[in-house]
């Protein structure tokens, strides 16, 4: 089986989804003729035509506008945004619209669109392209907001957001586009929406994270493991609608809980997850839910970003914390 | 409110039917804006707005004829309202809520416990109140849990305070957080004392004299508004040990009444106490308290100030103690005697003085 | 210019279109559909309605019977001309004051009155399936009609997007990154600028320093032409135009309906704190429907007979609507979540057992 990065992953669920669906159009800036900034969208034009590999102008309020009248008249876009940090042109078409369209015409029209767009920090880059703003989207009714830790989870999660008959906000974790690698073979087959992975078993306590910290959350539980203490680790994956059952179901079993994030504490979807936990685990709980996260500041500039990020030793701690609480 | 007429539509026409109205009441409308379609003879002709202005009121319905003159519309005086708005409604004002500022609350103790922890004290019947808590910041951890409900097991069922108790726990309560107490103790030689000679009330009469001599311990004091009140007459409360708990009727005016009226309404509050009888205003208004205590057992004793008063005279158990009598060792009947003071009110040499000064009046022969 | 040899490199043009004068004299030779009467009586009667339809709307409003509603006065010649040019199968996406359009092309009124009246049953029209629903914000539908059209040219379909919004709208960025995109990709699209000169209480001169807006497609790389947009048969002929050209691969067009609001914004405006009545009374001389109707006076293919017969109509067809749209009962709250997705993720099962047993808890 082929050792893919997760670009290359994603690459080839989007080769994939063009080939089996005439419908499925990618669109966004340099995504044609260069392949994507990211090489994202390599090949595609030379293999699909310009008509279904389409190079924008300079304008995201109009790929996200496009995608959703393609959607409703049927066809499958999936548009690039080139980084985050220039989503937000496309909020209004996203919340005003996408989200809602099947909604407001009571299922006459729907939106089958797929956004994808590169996440989080840490690839010294400049201002504004290492931004992790999530939790913004997760709170809005009728979007679905999916972000991969691994190349496997990245082409089986696109599949299926690509074939969802309702939009998703696809999450791509830059810092990993090269460094993660795996095993993914082009069978076509999608991973369920909607779904958390748990990837790894364990008694002690649950770490529950996403996107690019999953590499370090499961690097603490190794350290972890050599101190005794049984973590089990869960990418969460779908972050709108997640799996609450298995988030439940894992601190009842440890009652004890650490979730792991880069974006920004106040408001970050982990919060919700601690919510969520307080509701319907409390009784379950032997130690306070901690969170280890970027702090409430904007992502600093390449020389501190590392700080900024959850780091092992961060999660490790916490961990340590409230493992000794009582 | 202006009335618009149907005017003269020419022609010598004198009434025209009405066909379509193109407005509503309460609409505003501009000069020149077609109000209504009528028809004449010859046409169906549209009748403009002489005015700009809103519609109150329009006359007439479809098909009706209105008379050329007669009134056709009534526009209203004023302005529309402004909605405040372009879309939706916004609510009229309603009665402001008055914002009450809480009293800065008192700080609580609040127990820190786990759910868990907690559900695993309802399971095993455990008051967490009882628990020694050893968790991080004070919190309960199941350890604490076990450890409680195994010593519980041990222990005697739970009693609840009840009574006259309950009233001596909250008041002994009150007073210590309230009173900064100091204690100076010393001993009466009562040898010379007739036999027979009834201690209580002889205690109590030299209060009364050491009240004379030093008067500010027979006073009240106010905390909160700083005031110390002074008082002429002494009423002593008694404290008596009954089988419910701990009452202290009041002897009155111990200064002013001779011994065997003295006695005698010791002896009824007695007889009242233990018949559980005392009407309540009976136990108030003590201006300084003795505790009989030695009558049971004890010699010295720091006791317990209870606010407004601001002193408490406790009588030990009288023995024969050896003592230096006239510059040799002796053999002497004599009676413990504890003071205890309200610092915040009574110096220490007041204190000192009064002690003095009863331990003289007991050391009198009778 | 401070090189007079400099050469012009680039000059453009906008024409302006008209048949009738404002009087319903005939200005110059009118289009061939013109000379069908029966296709000047369907936009008469079209325009009509949408007018009595948007009176008796308002008076439901001040009545609390319905929400918060924009009446089209005097711009009724701009939807029903647009509307009459459009087939079946072409998309519209309108703008909130498009309801002349919307009735021209199916709609009941009963259905306009239930999503004004605060039910997104509204929305399930009985127009083409594929047309979208109103949209609130403004300009936002353009990139989207740029998305529909390109389905089109994708699938090599010939049918059209049209695309009306209004003066306030050309000021965004969606209409533009909208236009330019269409311009880039000769789009079947045609995009409809309803200039009725005021954006709530924002006028013309305050929203834009370009002398026509239809010269905004220029700088898209397309034509822009404007048009008297109290005139339905100039309307009509332009679209009919547009649309063609659009159907046949000749990419898009931009038509400025210059009209007047003659009414307040919503029925929560009130346009008397912004814009002198005076204004409002010289404009009444304009408006679209006395014109056409002098005009057919003119051809005597109209007179007080059919105008009565005609006001009965629809007063009938209003009423009856109107009692339909009043007799109908709110929807189960639990439908909230009916078309929330495809199919509603087991996370919100709960939130809607909630809803359907009636507790708040």
């Amino acid at each position: 089986m082929p050792e893919l990065t997760l670009v290359e992953a994603i690459n080839l669920a989007l080769a994939r989804a063009m080939e089996e669906d005439a419908n499925v159009v990618v669109l966004g800036e340099d995504v044609g003729v260069n392949g994507g900034v990211f090489r994202a969208t390599v090949g595609l034009q030379q293999r699909f035509g310009a008509e279904r590999v389409i190079d924008t102008p300079l304008a995201e309020l109009l790929i996200s506008g496009l995608c959703v009248g393609m959607a409703a008249q049927g066809l499958r876009p999936v548009g690039e945004i080139q980084f985050m940090g220039f989503l937000y042109p496309c909020i209004d078409q996203l919340v005003n619209h996408a989200s809602r369209l099947r909604n407001r015409t009571q299922g006459r029209l729907s939106c089958p669109m797929v956004l994808r767009t590169p996440h989080g920090g840490g690839i010294r880059a400049p201002e504004h392209h290492s931004e992790s703003t999530e939790a913004m989207l997760a709170h809005i009714p009728g979007l679905r907001v999916v972000m991969p830790s691994s190349p496997e989870r990245a082409y089986g999660l696109l599949l299926a957001s690509i074939r969802d008959p309702d939009p998703v906000v696809f999450l791509e974790p830059t810092r990993i586009y090269r460094a993660a690698k795996g095993q993914v073979e082009d069978t076509g087959e999608a991973l369920p929406l909607d779904v958390a992975f748990v990837l790894r078993q364990g008694r002690d306590v649950t770490l529950i994270s996403w996107g690019a910290v999953v590499k370090e959350t499961l690097a603490a539980a190794d350290e972890l493991a050599a101190q005794s203490i049984d973590a089990e680790v869960i990418d969460l994956a779908t972050l709108k609608p997640y799996d609450e059952e298995t988030v439940v179901a894992s601190v009842t079993k440890t009652g004890r809980c650490v979730i792991v994030h880069e974006a920004a504490r106040t408001g970050g979807f982990g919060a919700e997850i601690a919510a969520l936990i307080a509701e319907r685990g409390l009784t379950s709980l032997l130690a306070p839910i901690a969170r280890v996260t970027g702090y409430d500041t904007v992502m600093p500039l390449p020389r501190l970003e590392q700080r900024y990020i959850p780091s092992v030793a961060r999660i490790v701690a916490a961990t340590h914390k409230v493992c000794e609480f009582a | 409110m202006r009335q618009f007429l149907l005017p003269d539509l020419g022609e010598g026409l004198e009434e025209a039917e009405i066909v379509t109205w193109h407005v509503n009441e309460g609409d505003r409308v501009v000069v020149d804006q077609p109000l209504v379609s009528v028809e004449t003879d010859k046409a169906v002709v549209e009748v403009p707005s002489p005015w700009s202005g809103q519609i109150a009121r329009l006359f007439g319905a479809k098909g009706d004829l209105i008379k050329v003159g007669a009134p056709l519309v009534e526009f209203a005086e004023g302005e529309r309202g402004d909605t405040g708005t372009v879309v939706g409604e916004l609510g009229q004002e309603e009665k402001a809520h008055r914002e009450v500022a809480a009293p800065a609350p008192a700080p609580a103790r609040t127990l820190q416990v786990l759910p868990a922890v907690r559900a695993l004290a309802r399971k095993l019947d455990v008051d967490l109140n009882l628990v020694q808590a050893t968790g991080p910041g004070g919190t309960i951890t199941r350890a604490d849990v076990e450890r409680a409900a195994k010593s519980l097991a041990e222990a005697g069922p739970a009693e609840p305070l009840r009574g006259m108790r309950r009233a001596m726990a909250q008041r002994m309560a009150a007073a210590h957080t309230e009173v900064v107490r100091t204690t100076v103790t010393d001993e009466a030689d009562i040898e010379d004392w007739q036999k027979g000679e009834d201690v209580t009330i002889r205690v109590v009469r030299a209060i009364a004299a050491a009240c004379r001599a030093e008067p500010s311990l027979n006073a009240w004091y106010n905390a909160e508004a700083g005031e110390r009140r002074l008082i002429k007459r002494v009423d002593i409360g008694i404290a008596v040990d009954t089988e419910g708990g701990l009452i202290v009727p009041v002897l009155r005016n111990v200064g002013e009444r001779d011994a065997r009226d003295l006695r005698a309404g010791l002896d009824r509050l007695r007889a009242d106490a233990a018949a559980r009888s005392i009407p309540p205003e009976e136990l108030r208004g003590a201006t300084i308290t003795l505790s009989n205590f030695g009558m049971i057992g004890g010699r010295f004793a720091n006791l317990i100030v209870v606010p407004p008063q601001v002193a408490i005279i406790g009588a030990g158990r009288i023995d024969q103690r050896v003592l230096v009598h006239n510059g040799a060792p002796a053999a002497r009947r004599v009676l413990p005697l504890s003071l205890t003071v309200d610092h915040r009110v009574v110096t220490g040499g007041e204190a000192a003085r009064f002690l003095m000064a009863l331990k003289a009046d007991l050391e009198r022969a009778s | 210019m401070a090189d007079e040899g400099l050469p012009v490199i680039a000059r453009f043009e906008v024409h302006r279109r008209s048949y009738l004068a404002p009087d319903g004299t005939v200005l110059r030779p009118l289009p061939d559909f013109a000379s069908d009467m029966s296709k000047l009586l369907a936009l008469y009667r079209g325009m009509v309605l949408t007018r009595a339809f948007d009176l008796k709307a308002v008076s439901l409003q001040r009545t609390g019977r319905l929400g918060t509603y924009a009446v089209s006065l005097g711009q009724e010649a701009v939807s029903v001309g647009i509307a009459s040019a459009m087939r079946e199968e072409d998309v519209l996406l309108p703008s909130y004051r498009d309801n002349g359009t919307l009735l021209w092309r199916g709609t009941k009124m009963e259905e306009i009155l239930l999503f004004w009246g605060g039910d997104e049953r509204g929305n399930l029209s009985s127009g083409p399936a594929h047309d979208f629903p109103y949209c609130i914000p403004v300009g936002s539908q353009a990139p989207q009609a740029a998305g529909v059209a390109y389905a089109f040219k994708l699938r090599k379909e010939p049918r059209v997007a049209v695309c009306l919004f209004g003066d306030g709208a050309t000021s965004k960025g969606d209409v533009w990154e909208a236009m330019n995109f269409a311009g880039v990709h000769k789009l079947p699209l045609l995009f409809v600028a309803n200039n009725n000169q005021w954006a709530i209480s924002v006028p013309l001169k305050l929203q834009t320093a370009s002398q026509t807006l239809a010269q905004k497609a220029i700088a898209a790389g397309f034509i822009g032409e404007q048009v008297d947009g109290n005139d339905v048969i100039a309307v009509r002929a332009a679209a009919e135009e547009a649309i063609a050209q659009a159907r046949a691969g000749g990419g898009p067009r931009l038509i400025e309906a210059l009209t007047y609001r003659l009414s307040d914004h919503t029925t929560a405006d009130d346009a008397a704190r912004y814009r002198p009545p005076e204004e409002v009374q010289t404009r009444w001389k304009e408006e679209p429907i006395a014109r056409l109707r002098a005009y057919l006076v003119s051809q005597k293919a109209w007179g007080k007979a059919q105008e009565e017969e005609l006001a009965a109509e629809c007063q009938k067809e209003i009423e009856a609507a109107i009692e339909r749209y009043l007799a109908s009962s709110p929807r189960a709250p639990e439908t909230m979540f009916d078309h929330l997705y495809a199919e509603l993720p087991r996370a919100y099962a709960s939130q809607r057992g909630e809803l359907s047993r009636g507790s708040d808890a």
